[in-house]
């Protein structure tokens, strides 16, 4: 009975989402439409980062490659074929970067991803300046911003399915231990490095399947635009800032700090960076378990009330009882 | 009764310094050995080297007949090799409950993730800690995490467990129960080779002792002769010469 409810309030949602571009003006479906973008970057990060605690830095990497992936292919392929090898691409170059680099540990696999997108970029101007004489790209084809957002509609729907899938499968389950103590991951019979491999394959892909989505969207694409090491920062510190313990944590990054960029970027062009990194700071220094953290401290104070000052405690046991019977005192 | 586990020649050098030295010994079904030895003799190394937390430089490691020398870590488990450390391993910010379904998962049974937290469950039962399930490590006590450790090693279905000075620390009406928990286990069939400097425990356990000095063995033996035997003593108690 809750499963459907669950179920039908879900399956709203997503339609009424659906249906924002009939809805809402050509900004706010831009809006939208960064929103969701980075919505699917951050929770796909959060599935593998949040869960072996590896920081990557190898967002860019993998969106830009699924970007100009398309940039290159899109006269020659239609588009859902150069989506198809975006997809294989980053199936490949996530393994290959997996098994290499998942046996480091920590701050050089930190070094490693940010250096692997900054090494693609300059390696790609190269080759456009000296082999093909141009600075970028034109993607022209007829896949507008309404596409493109019902796209990444879709690919939220589905991070958002193999998160929870996550939660609840033995993977995610091993998942959790390796984050927490690897040597009794593998004292548990847990195959570390083939864990760690298949959920940085399944994160990496998403990027960059929304990175091939995206190109449509930027019209001229030039290396520096689609490796923009920007992107890796931002979605750490949208992951940060949500919270991570749980798989809506995101969410709670992604929408004020897109808001806030918006605002930021508009009324202070040129302060634009060193604000966002002020910001960035200030998240990481009050909010260390994140939005999520807050609101779970929130929840905690509600469900045990005794913690609350005298009055707020009575009121809330008050109404508890009346909603869900006995007061149980914690779960 | 023929040797379960049966380790041969092995040997294992850090740089210059050779830490276990050409150790051979083997365990049947349902028998405790004893393994002791003064700090620094190697017997962790050597745990450390039949739970394939390390590769030997030589030597040869069978279970059951089948060699196993190769296999790494987590294959070993789930060939029944496990092991407990000598400080408590357990994810420090999960519920106790999740290490131990780790092992019921991926240990040798590889149960289904539906049952595993009920099978979790009962194996935590099983040594008193089923009030504990959701406790995180931080709050239970010495001895209940060290019973949690084990729980986690025991859901990876061992037939061959190594304790790392699992029965150390353990105030007197612990040990008592420390020992009975761990003759049950030998009565289950599982073979134990026991670590440990706490030599009551180690008399009224084990019907044999591997002596260890400085990487080799030095002496083998039921108990009572073992121990009185001087050239362990002198190990234990310093030598004059140096």
């Amino acid at each position: 009975m809750r499963v459907a409810l669950v179920l039908v309030v879900l399956a709203l949602l997503i339609a009424a989402l659906a249906a924002v571009p009939w809805l809402v003006s050509d900004y706010g479906l831009g809006f939208m439409l960064n929103l969701m973008c980075y919505l699917v970057l951050t929770v796909a990060w959060a599935l593998f980062s949040g869960t072996t605690r590896y920081v990557s830095l190898a967002t860019a990497a993998f969106f830009g490659l699924g970007a100009y992936t398309v940039a290159m292919l899109i006269k020659v392929l239609p588009i859902y074929a150069c989506f198809a090898v975006a997809l294989g691409l980053g199936t490949l170059m996530a393994l290959l970067v997996g098994l290499v680099t998942l046996r480091i540990s920590g701050m050089f696999f930190v070094i490693f991803g940010f250096g692997l997108s900054e090494l693609m970029r300059e390696l790609l101007v190269w080759w456009e300046i000296n082999k093909t004489h141009t600075m970028g790209r034109y993607v022209f084809v007829p896949f507008d911003t309404t596409m493109i957002y019902e796209h990444l509609l879709g690919l939220a729907v589905l991070v958002f399915a193999v998160g929870w899938w996550l939660k609840r499968s033995r993977l995610g389950l091993a998942l959790l231990v390796i984050g927490d103590d690897e040597t009794m991951a593998r004292q548990a019979g847990i195959n570390v490095p083939l864990a760690k491999v298949l959920i940085f394959v399944v994160s990496s892909v998403f990027m960059t399947v929304v990175g091939a989505v995206m190109a449509p969207r930027f019209g001229y694409l030039t290396p520096n635009v689609a490796f923009n090491p920007m992107i890796s920062f931002t979605v750490v510190i949208m992951a940060l800032l949500g919270g991570m313990q749980r798989l809506w944590g995101p969410l709670l990054g992604v929408i004020p700090l897109i808001l806030l960029s918006e605002q930021l970027q508009v009324r202070f062009p040129f302060w634009y960076s060193v604000l966002l990194g002020v910001v960035f700071m200030v998240i990481v220094y009050f909010l260390p378990r994140g939005v999520t953290g807050l609101v779970e401290h929130a929840l905690g104070l509600l469900r045990e009330p005794a913690a609350l000052p005298r009055g707020v405690a009575e009121l809330v046991a008050s109404v508890r009882a009346r909603l869900v019977g006995q007061p149980t005192g914690g779960s | 009764m023929a040797a379960l586990l049966e380790v041969e020649g092995l040997t294992k050098a850090f740089g210059g310094l050779v830490a276990v030295s050409d150790m051979s010994l083997a365990v049947s079904p349902g028998e405790i050995l004893g393994l002791i030895g003064p700090n620094g003799s190697g017997k962790t190394t050597l745990l450390n080297l039949i739970a394939g937390a390390l590769r030997p430089d030589r030597g040869a490691i069978r279970m059951d007949g089948e060699d196993v020398t190769r296999l790494p870590n987590h294959l070993r488990v789930r060939k029944r090799i496990n092991r407990t450390f000598q400080l408590v391993r357990m994810p420090p910010n999960l519920p106790a409950i999740v290490g131990v379904m780790a092992g019921v998962l991926y240990g040798a049974e590889r149960k289904h993730y539906r049952e595993a937290e009920h099978a979790a469950g009962e194996i935590l039962a099983g040594l008193e800690l089923a009030s504990k399930a959701g406790h995180r490590l931080d709050q239970l006590t010495y001895i209940e995490q060290k019973r949690v450790e084990l729980a986690r090693a025991l859901a990876t279905g061992p037939r061959v467990l190594l304790l790392d000075e699992w029965l150390s620390g353990l105030s007197t009406g612990e040990l008592e129960g420390g020992m009975a928990v761990v003759r049950k286990l030998a009565a289950q069939g599982i073979a134990v080779i026991l670590v440990e400097h706490v030599m009551t425990a180690v008399r009224a356990l084990c019907s044999r002792v591997v002596v260890m000095n400085a990487g080799s063995k030095i002496a083998e033996g039921p108990p009572d002769d073992v121990l009185r035997n001087a050239e362990v003593v002198r190990s234990y108690l310093g030598d004059d010469e140096t």
